[in-house]
């Protein structure tokens, strides 16, 4: 099992990563907090959502490397097809949640519900959770070096321990994101975060195509 | 007239004189503080800081600190070794480089050398340590894999194998 | 101002006196000396075309005092430098290396020219790493290097500090194409343009400066930027530069040449340009503004229907004020028969002496005009020049 030791510097590694996790889901967390109901509660509220999705993101694709054996040796193929397809996957849920924050406000600007996926709000997936969850499988450069040191771990119960404290560690860096809540919503800010979200998507989309087609992407 | 109306035009009036001193002061000012910041381009582009020099007869060659991405950057890690200077060079380079100065050879670094400067070349790495990645008759593919020529050196940057 | 002569008609202004508006003019003149005079070792056509650059800016000056407007005599300025830049760019970069395309030995040697458009993208990756995500050389570093990213970076904060937005109608060496381009039409064929497209540059600069962050590199300038189609881009070697080449000249086509031709809009700045919005945030610190009288408006939305970054509403007319996107180009204040759009200085009554206002606004702006765009036309021209002197 996991000592102090490990854990400890499961959670400094967690905190060095921060910046990159910043860096790599912004793209995904501002604009569409931005593209919510103001407010900090709801705004934490669909911020938890969102870090407990990527968690559940993390923790599933460790415990299935784990067993498979392919924690670190997941061939570049697969692994290439694995985050193609994770690009492609988010740009649809970000033009989705785009298209869906703008209708919902012109319809019922209801004040404390979070844009969901999918015909009717009770049985859609919360857009959050579905972002959260694929930029917990999109094995950015900080989720890369966590799963190397819990590859070493004797046992799959201490590799998720070992990303559950990385994942604290990462996650403390995101609580800033909560002030975000206290932007005034008007027209401008969620249109500005509605276009955000759509060339965001764009990009994700174009590289998560160009990696399935198997084209270089900058030469690789 | 009202305070308020003082302040602006007052206001109004140092921005006539910010403009002429622009040219004058504005200008050197804020380029030196830009300067000053302690900002460095990033090595991804630059190459990084050159930490040793290797002497080979009539040339050298400098070695690079290793270079490692930041956020994601799609580049790999990388070190650049530059041979220097290119007049001095042989029309065909087989060298035998110790990158991390150990003592131990690493890699075999093979190019020509062609007259015409613009040439493209092709550059072979043979690797001796894991640590770095072998390169077959590369050119000038990324950032952090390519062999070219600027000024008076032919640069060659080999990418690290990652952890 | 008190002799000043004001409308006879409804929106008909006598000139000023020949003798007034070189009063007025002697202070830009003398700038302007000064400025030109500075230019360092010119061969001959250099000289003339210092000289002719300095006659033309003292003119147009001349002529905004002597009609007592701005926008018509600054286009002819803005114009001018959007066509001229890219003729002295497109030449040094081709004497210097032969292609409009970067290649990656001169990234590599940081001597890739450095403009003011990426500057907000660098801001989060320098403030993070202390690195400056741009393949350019902080000072001069030969070749297209030019004067270095510091030097550049301090000149536009410098000019901004004086002109806030105002950039974008006295500084800015791509607007001017587009503008001329707007111009060709004798009017709109597409009018009805849905007004929130007006947020298209906020939401372009907030996906850049995330993704610039996130990939740590200039986003806009790899991918979106229109003005690499005149002016130089990364040379493709591979698929991805293919691509990103193919969506610059789109982009110029479409959004530089087509719509604008369309709209009689500046739409490249109106809908999408992220430096426009990042420099709306110093509109909020300059102490000049364009106001709308209130006491004279009617409200006939001709400056709604001038301006030409849809930076007026109904809303905003009815508020006095323009919106934060305002460049203070002075189509508005033109345009208005009832004189009830007018130059203002902040704190100040509105319309007690707007052409004071004005005055002082054009004094400061012209002055960066003269050494920022000035500069860049007498080189276009002088590289047109040298063909034939």
């Amino acid at each position: 099992m996991a000592g102090p030791l490990i854990l400890s510097e499961a959670l400094i590694l967690g905190l060095a990563s921060g910046p990159a996790c910043i860096a790599s889901c912004g793209p995904v967390v501002v604009p569409s907090l931005l593209a919510e109901h103001a407010g900090i509660r709801l705004n934490t509220r669909y911020l938890s959502t969102f870090l407990g999705a990527r968690f559940l993101g993390y923790l599933l694709f460790a415990a299935v490397a784990w067993e498979l054996g392919a924690l670190v040796s997941l061939p570049p193929g697969p692994r290439m097809v694995l985050i193609g397809a994770i690009h492609v996957l988010l740009a649809g849920v970000l033009l989705w949640c785009a298209y869906v924050a703008g209708h919902a406000c012109a319809q019922s600007c209801s004040g404390s519900r979070l844009v969901s996926i999918g015909v009717t709000r009770k049985r859609g997936v919360p857009g959050a959770a579905a972002l959260g969850f694929l930029t917990g499988l999109s094995l950015c450069p900080p989720f890369v070096a966590a799963g190397v040191r819990a590859a070493e771990l004797g046992s799959v119960a201490a590799a998720l321990l070992f990303f559950a404290v990385f994942f604290i560690g990462t996650s403390v860096w995101f609580v800033p994101f909560v002030g975000l809540g206290c932007v005034a919503r008007t027209e401008a800010v969620t249109t500005v975060a509605r276009m955000a979200m759509v060339l965001i998507a764009l990009y994700y989309a174009y590289l998560g195509m160009t990696i399935l087609l198997g084209r270089k992407v900058y030469g690789y | 007239m009202k305070p308020r109306e003082k302040l602006g035009y007052t206001a109004a009036g140092l921005t006539v004189f910010a403009a002429l001193l622009v040219p004058f002061l504005l200008f050197g000012f804020f380029t030196k503080g830009f300067a000053a910041l302690g900002l460095h381009v990033d090595e991804v582009y630059s190459g990084g800081p050159k930490v040793r020099t290797v002497q080979s007869g009539a040339y050298s060659i400098d070695i690079h600190r290793p270079v490692h991405p930041h956020m994601l950057q799609t580049e790999k890690p990388f070190v650049q070794l530059d041979w220097r200077p290119v007049r001095a060079l042989p029309p065909h380079v087989s060298e035998l480089v110790d990158v991390d100065g150990d003592g131990q050879p690493d890699i075999r670094v093979s190019f020509d050398v062609p007259k015409d400067a613009k040439t493209p070349l092709r550059v072979i790495v043979e690797t001796l340590n894991p640590r770095y990645e072998a390169m077959q008759n590369a050119g000038k593919e990324k950032f952090s894999k390519l062999i070219v020529r600027v000024d008076d050196a032919i640069l060659v940057r080999v990418p690290l194998t990652r952890p | 101002m008190a002799t000043e002569a004001r409308v006879l008609k409804l929106g008909e202004t006598a000139p000023r006196t020949v003798g007034r508006s070189l009063l007025l003019t002697l202070p830009i003149a003398i700038w302007s000396f000064l400025m030109f005079s500075h230019s360092g070792q010119l061969g001959r056509s250099g000289k003339i075309a210092t000289i002719v650059t300095a006659i033309f800016m003292i003119t147009l000056f001349f002529m905004m005092m002597r009609t007592w407007s701005t926008y018509r005599w600054r286009r002819w300025f803005f114009v001018a430098l959007g066509l001229l830049f890219p003729v002295g760019f497109i030449h040094n970069v081709m004497v210097m290396r032969g292609t409009m395309g970067i290649p990656i030995e001169e990234m590599i040697a940081g001597r890739t020219p450095f403009c003011y458009l990426p500057i907000p993208l660098l801001i989060l990756p320098a403030a993070f790493t202390k690195t400056l995500v741009f393949p350019g050389s902080i000072l001069p570093n030969g070749g297209m290097s030019g004067a270095g990213m510091a030097a550049m970076a301090g000149l536009w904060l410098a000019i901004t500090i004086v002109v806030g937005k105002g950039w974008c109608s006295y500084a800015c060496f791509f607007g001017g194409i587009e503008e001329g381009v707007a111009s060709v039409p004798t009017r709109a064929k597409l009018r009805k343009i849905d007004p929130r497209w007006r947020y298209g540059p906020w939401a372009v600069l907030l996906a850049m400066v995330l993704l610039s962050l996130a990939l740590f590199e200039p986003a806009y300038c790899m991918w979106l930027c229109p003005f690499k189609a005149v002016s130089e881009y990364v040379a493709a070697r591979n698929t991805v530069g293919l691509i990103q080449n193919g969506i610059f000249v789109v982009l110029f086509a479409g959004l530089v040449v087509v719509l604008p031709l369309l709209t009689k809009k500046r739409t490249q700045c109106s809908f999408f340009c992220p430096f426009g919005a990042f420099q709306s945030i110093f509109n909020k610190t300059s102490v000049f503004d364009v106001k709308i009288d209130q006491t004279r408006c009617s409200p006939c939305v001709l400056c709604l229907n001038a301006c030409p970054t849809m930076s007026l509403t109904k809303e905003s007319i009815a508020h006095g004020e323009t919106l934060m996107s305002c460049m203070k180009c002075g189509a508005c204040v033109d345009v208005c028969p009832k004189h009830a759009a007018v130059w203002h200085i902040k704190g100040t009554e509105v319309a007690q002496t707007p052409e004071r206002a004005r005055l002082m606004f054009l004094y400061a702006a012209w002055g960066m005009a003269i050494l920022f765009g000035g500069s860049i036309i007498a080189q276009g021209l002088a590289t047109i020049l040298h063909v034939f002197v």
